[in-house]
């Protein structure tokens, strides 16, 4: 199966199959285009298909006249944060984040440091199709420069929206898992700024996947084994890019990537109240908070660009999704693992409470994700099927933003389409886990009528 | 017609910004991967300032098929080739538009067996681009880049097994050379300088791909270098072309050989300082290889015009030198390529060994005459005006080899059609001027007469 997806945010492809260094070069060739030449912050991770995107990106780059500052191995979310740094008309950020093996990307940033919204996404991808590029002459090459100045800054602007002090006060010794990613070569550094003792699992920036890339709690089991032994207060695990983060608690046990934004709404809104940003398939716990709180709660389509464009519309205090990621605005417009991690750090320091004990003190749901293998081409079709399937209960009130979803007294029940990935995304959730369980199971069934 | 992308045996050019993109480099590197297989692929470039940006297409496509790059940076083209050999890579690819002006860009491939690829090579390479017939590799098996510390001394070193350095050393040669910003204005300096103990002065020797003069070495070009000698009373001159393949010189006086002669000093230093052997030579080379070659009762051979034809007939015949009129010089003991770096070093050899100057060496042999010109006709012709010159000269002495060839002894004449524009190349070398104007006028008649366009 040729495996290429191209959208708004930017271009995915499988190596081996379509991953081409041509679609590459045009897409670079088409971002260039799109920002007539200007500057553009690359940085990419370790995946070993990494190095290859980022030499048929640069050569389309440089063709076009962008002069290129090159952060070498750099996280996205840096990426972000140093393309307002060097006041640059784009970034571009090379990683496989939280796909598996063989994956990988091309994420384009605009001037402002945010993932492309969808609309100037789509003119870059209109010029992708066109193929009508912007072309430099041999007197209007780009340059490649390397730089890590925005490193200090970078950690400065972290420092400034957490409570450094009361983190370094509680002598935290903390496990960081970056999957050999992106993450990796920054990992002293960040400990060093918030005075914690640093346990790195999977630390060497090599581009071996030792787990999973989604950071869940079935890729914990090596962080979770390890706690113990050298008595842990918290351990994160983190994708390949640093968006996506997973926590681990002091008493070994992995939990789902949902809390990561309940843990941390929890802590931020109970010191300031304010309206909340979350996707439309994201844990109950964050309705619950949110109420708990006297914030108001908006929900939007599933993806970075989505919640970051509410959240800045309705002038939030924190957005956030169920994958792993937070984001708070003071901070710039970016899901950051670093800056995640210092959250949670803050909540376990201001609140004297062990992470176990954060966990402990959100609203019960259990909650059970699947995904059923699809060519993208079938999707919608079987998406059609369920609805036809949900709609023969006249009562149910089906929520069609994004994906299909139903709310019940008991839970609720979301599918989609994976826009990653040829597969269909399942969620179900409910206080009763083995109604969560039955919920999920029934759509595989529905599904597999069609597929 | 002079913006289009050319492709051929020569490998792959074109103006960067019109023809020459990155798909296109990308795309003729997966290609080109393809065709040698998965392995090392060594890649060097010249100065020019598209060149960064071939590099990092080539890289994304070789290593999309399974090749991993292996960074030469900036180095002569003879130096990928023995960088091949010296690692034992699957091929390599030399990012270089060779003599053509700055804004062109170009791949030249280069085999396993440390050659360009033949006119068949080419094709299947030619033949896998078209069909887009590429060999991608899943993710696990893409490998890493690597760059290379110390280029050179490879080439160096097979330089140096050959030509006696210490000789030289002690001469302490004041030499000044001109680099045509190219690359030679990276290496050029120090070789002299610090491995062949020249004094050196350098004209053009910033590396900026901004050639201050015509990148082909050809006596008109030389003005700077020929005052530089003046000025400074230096032993001899060197003009590089960009890429460092080829080389003319200046004697002591500031007067240019012209190029030809660095084939002839240096066949002649090859055949009496090195041992004998045969002589190969394109069909464009002139009479004065003959006289040197002769002088030492060796025979010489001439080939189909193209690098790769004169390298490949020398490695038959196991030639001791030869090459190419246009300051192509081809030793195979150091390596089958043309090479301004040993051509650098047997003619200083040359200058110790005779003790006399350059200007004495041009002297001792006799004088020719060479004329050139192109005429631009039908391509529908140029077989018919081909076959009219061929039963013109019929009952004379012929070479078929590439369009025809006429050897009248002491002076000879050459039509054949260009590989790259619609033109039939016409010259004519005889020992004096009046004479070759004179075949020159004979054979372009016969070409002007057949041309369906006049």
């Amino acid at each position: 199966m040729k495996m290429l997806r191209l959208s708004s945010s930017g271009l995915q492809g499988f190596a081996g199959t379509s991953l081409t260094p041509r679609d590459i070069i045009d897409y670079a060739s088409a971002l260039a285009t799109h920002i007539q030449g200007g500057p553009v912050v690359v940085g990419r991770d370790t995946r070993y298909s990494s190095s290859m995107v980022y030499s048929a990106a640069t050569s389309g780059l440089l063709n076009a006249g962008c002069d290129i500052i090159d952060l070498g191995i750099c996280p996205t979310p840096m990426i972000q944060f140093a393309v307002r740094h060097y006041g640059a008309a784009a970034g571009l950020s090379i990683t496989g984040g939280h796909k598996k093996a063989g994956w990988n990307s091309l994420n384009i940033i605009n001037s402002e440091g945010s993932i492309f919204d969808p609309l100037s996404g789509q003119t870059v991808l209109d010029i992708f199709h066109s193929k009508d590029f912007l072309k430099a002459d041999w007197k209007g090459m780009g340059k490649i420069t390397q730089s890590d100045s925005f490193l200090l800054p970078y950690l400065d602007n972290l420092e400034s929206c957490v409570n450094t002090e009361a983190i370094r006060a509680a002598n935290f010794t903390v496990l960081m898992d970056p999957l050999g990613g992106a993450g990796a070569p920054y990992l002293t550094v960040f400990a060093e700024r918030l005075g914690l003792k640093l346990v790195p699992i999977n630390g060497d920036a090599n581009g071996y996947l030792a787990r999973e890339a989604e950071p869940r709690p079935r890729s914990a089991k090596q962080m979770a084994s390890i706690i113990p032994y050298v008595k842990g207060d918290a351990g994160f695990l983190f994708s390949s890019d640093m968006v996506n983060m997973s926590l681990v608690t002091e008493k070994t046990e992995p939990k789902s990537e949902e809390y990561t934004f309940a843990v941390i709404a929890n802590h931020i809104l109970s010191k300031k109240q304010g309206t909340v940003v979350t996707n439309c398939c994201t844990s109950r716990m964050i309705d619950d908070i949110s109420a708990q709180n006297k914030s108001p709660l908006v929900k939007t389509k599933v993806g970075q660009p989505y919640v970051l464009t509410t959240l800045a519309d309705e002038q939030g205090v924190l957005g956030g999704e169920g994958n792993g990621v937070a984001v708070l605005p003071q901070a710039g417009p970016s899901f950051d693992g670093f800056i995640m991690t210092a959250l949670v750090l803050e909540a376990m320091a201001e609140n004297k409470a062990t992470l176990s004990e954060l966990v402990d003190a959100l609203p019960s749901y259990y909650i059970v994700k699947k995904n059923v293998p699809c060519k993208s081409s079938k999707a919608y079709r079987a998406l059609e099927h369920v609805e036809k399937i949900w709609r023969l209960d006249e009562s149910a009130d089906i929520n069609i933003q994004d994906g299909l979803r139903i709310d019940s007294e008991h839970g609720w029940k979301y599918v989609r389409a994976s826009r990653t990935e040829p597969m269909i995304r399942i969620i179900s959730e409910s206080k009763d886990q083995r109604l969560a369980e039955k919920e999920a199971e029934k759509i595989i069934r529905i599904l597999e009528e069609v597929l | 017609m002079r913006e289009a992308l050319k492709v051929g045996i020569s490998g792959v050019r074109g103006i960067v910004g019109k023809s020459f993109s990155p798909q296109v480099a990308t795309e003729f590197a997966q290609a080109f991967g393809s065709f040698v297989g998965r392995g090392p692929v060594i890649v060097g470039r010249d100065t020019r300032t598209t060149g960064l940006m071939v590099e990092n297409a080539v890289i994304a496509g070789l290593q999309s098929v399974g090749c991993q790059p292996i960074l030469a940076g900036i180095v002569p083209t003879p130096t990928v080739l023995i960088l091949v050999k010296e690692l034992k890579a699957r091929g390599g690819i030399a990012i270089t538009a060779s003599h053509n002006p700055a804004q062109w860009n170009a791949l030249k491939f280069v085999g396993d067996n440390a050659l360009f690829l033949n006119e068949l090579r080419a094709e299947e390479l030619i033949s896998i681009y078209h069909a887009q017939d590429f060999s991608l590799v899943s993710e696990s098996e893409i490998p890493q880049v690597t760059t290379i510390d110390a280029p050179m001394a490879p080439h160096y070193k097979a330089i140096e097994n050959y030509v006696d350095f210490e000789k030289i050393r002690k001469k302490k040669y004041k030499v000044a050379i001109d680099c045509c910003n190219g690359v030679g204005a990276v290496h050029s300096v120090s070789f002299l300088r610090d491995h062949l103990g020249c004094e050196v002065v350098s004209v053009l020797d910033k590396p900026t791909g901004d050639f201050e003069r015509e990148p082909e070495p050809t006596p008109e070009s030389l003005t700077i270098l020929c005052e530089t000698i003046k000025q400074n009373q230096c032993d001899i001159g060197f003009a590089q072309d960009p890429d460092g393949d080829r080389l003319a010189i200046v004697d002591e006086k500031g007067v240019p050989l012209g190029e030809d002669f660095t084939l002839t000093l240096g066949i002649q230093q090859v055949l009496s300082a090195h041992g004998k052997g045969p002589v190969a030579v394109n069909l464009s080379s002139g009479k004065t290889v003959d006289y040197v070659a002769a002088q030492i009762g060796e025979k010489v051979i001439r080939t189909k015009i193209g690098e790769i034809n004169v390298s490949e007939t020398m490695l038959e015949i196991g030639a001791a030198a030869g090459g190419e009129s246009n300051g192509g010089l081809i030793i195979p003991a150091v390596h089958a390529c043309r090479d301004s770096y040993v051509s650098m070093a047997i003619i200083l050899e040359m200058l110790a060994d005779t003790g006399k100057s350059i200007s004495a060496l041009k002297a001792s042999i006799p004088e020719y005459h060479i004329v050139k010109d192109k005429i631009r006709v039908s391509n529908d012709a140029s077989l018919k005006i081909l076959r009219a010159v061929r039963s013109h000269y019929q009952n004379e002495k012929l070479n078929l080899l590439d369009g025809v060839h006429v050897d009248f002894g002491d002076s000879w004449v050459h039509a054949r059609r260009s590989n790259t524009e619609p033109v039939i190349r016409v010259m004519a070398e005889a020992p004096t001027k009046a004479k070759a104007d004179e075949l020159a006028k004979e054979l372009r008649a016969i070409v002007t007469s057949n041309n369906l366009n006049q």
